[in-house]
């Protein structure tokens, strides 16, 4: 019984089925969505960890591998993550009292100067999705911002975007204001007119070209870490 | 001679994208009719439909002179530091046109709304639609550009915005002071981030020998830029 609504829910988060009010996908039209299902899922004893780990994760994990072989498209990956976060809003109860952890934290935000925010939303709901904890600074954030958050939470790892040529140079100074308060900090940049060579030459820890690499360099951290 | 701002106004059907279009735009053309996208487009361009704001124009500038060597293109005595590569494209170009366009302050406004939301989905496509719809609102006020040349017998370039084909960004400041005061409303952040968001800048050469040159698609990075989907869409 357990297992089907974890199946079930899978399925809701990789097909973008947010609740019973949506139509699609049509063969599940008129049936409960992700929504639903992970309420039900709760109240029938599923433990937070396994429908974080076993359908949320999963599901999403799929869904970035698909996107990644084009089989899917954006709009249906940012389906997919919306119905994620209809599911994950049940959860945080419960990281809120430490029932379930997750893979660490994630600070992000577009850097200052810069008004740009559908790439780096993209970034956070699948990061979420892949199980960090993403707090999300907003677009046009300032470097004591971004300080300020690091200093109270000493262990998350930090994304920065731009998508002007113009801001990308700002990241450097918010970088180099993080390192000098948190030399340890990992600092991952991304944004369309960035380069591997510009986010070395920064003195970035890691360049994402999209969500997914941006989630594998996550992964590298976290492995390295534990 | 001081040139005056041609002004052009447009409803959004004149200037609209079809559905296919925006899907096209964003690499997604394989995306069933049932899904919410496709459903969400269709209905939002339906509610655009009385949206107003959607303006620009252009302003002709003769006293230029063109350093492909050097790319750089003098205008009014303002230093375009344009690169080779669009020095080069323009080096036989005798005028130039300086042009400014917005699909007005409802896109960024929604897009905003519906992020807050977290219709994030919805968010992307409208955004999308955005881009757009200024693009073709340029592309009606570049062929009226073409027309009015033709009557000199000139012809007239691609269009070449700050930011794109390795032009620096940071000469928006001198295209906006270039076009002076306009009744197209869009300002500009010290980012040079254009306010509204869905708004275009930039020159068109003009000249009688002039060549139309591709764009350098294949020899920039930019992966994201709106004229290599454009261009490549053609």
């Amino acid at each position: 019984m357990n297992s089907h609504l974890i199946d079930k829910l899978f399925e809701c988060i990789e097909y973008g089925k947010i609740n019973f009010a949506s139509p699609y996908p049509p063969n599940m039209k008129g049936l409960p969505g992700a929504d639903e299902i992970t309420k039900e899922a709760l109240e029938a004893g599923v433990t937070p960890n396994e429908i974080l780990n076993r359908s949320l994760i999963a599901a999403m994990d799929k869904v970035g591998k698909k996107f990644s072989e084009k089989k899917i498209f954006v709009p249906q990956m940012l389906l997919s993550a919306k119905a994620m976060s209809i599911s994950m809003n049940h959860l945080k109860p419960y990281f809120a009292d430490g029932t379930v952890k997750r893979k660490g934290k994630f600070i992000i935000g577009t850097v200052f100067g810069d008004l740009h925010d559908i790439g780096k939303n993209l970034v956070s709901m699948m990061v979420e999705g892949a199980g960090w904890e993403v707090i999300d600074l907003g677009v046009d954030v300032k470097t004591e911002t971004f300080v300020e958050k690091v200093v109270e939470n000493p262990d998350a790892f930090i994304g920065i975007s731009a998508l002007l040529s113009t801001t990308m140079t700002n990241i450097q100074p918010v970088i180099e204001a993080i390192k000098s308060v948190s030399p340890n900090t990992k600092i991952i940049v991304g944004g369309a007119p960035l380069t591997a060579d510009f986010a070395a030459s920064i003195g970035a820890d890691g360049y994402g070209k999209d969500p997914g690499e941006g989630i594998v360099w996550l992964e590298q951290q976290f492995q390295s870490i534990n | 001679m001081s040139e005056s701002f041609h002004f052009f106004q447009f409803s959004f059907k004149d200037v609209a994208p079809s559905s296919d279009e925006v899907f096209q735009f964003i690499n997604s053309t394989g995306i069933e009719d049932e899904h919410p996208s496709k459903v969400f487009v269709l209905e939002i361009l339906r509610e655009l439909e009385n949206i107003e704001g959607i303006s620009g124009g252009y302003k002709i500038k003769r006293d230029i002179s063109v350093s492909r060597k050097d790319g750089l293109i003098i205008v009014d005595n303002e230093d375009l530091h344009t690169g080779k590569q669009i020095s080069g494209y323009l080096k036989d170009a005798t005028s130039l046109a300086v042009f400014l366009c917005t699909a007005g302050p409802v896109f960024t406004k929604t897009v905003n709304t519906l992020n807050r939301n977290g219709d994030i989905m919805e968010a992307f496509l409208l955004d999308a639609i955005g881009s757009l719809t200024v693009e073709k609102a340029m592309d009606i006020i570049q062929e009226n550009l073409t027309d009015e040349m033709k009557k000199e017998e000139m012809s007239v370039s691609n269009r070449y915005s700050p930011g794109y084909c390795n032009w620096e960004l940071n000469d928006q400041k001198k295209i906006f002071s270039l076009i002076g005061s306009n009744k197209v409303g869009v300002s500009l952040t010290d980012t040079c981030l254009m306010i509204p968001e869905k708004s275009v800048s930039g020159i068109i050469g003009i000249g009688n020998v002039l060549q139309k040159y591709n764009y350098g698609c294949k020899i920039c990075n930019n992966s994201s830029c709106v004229y290599r989907k454009i261009v490549h869409d053609k």
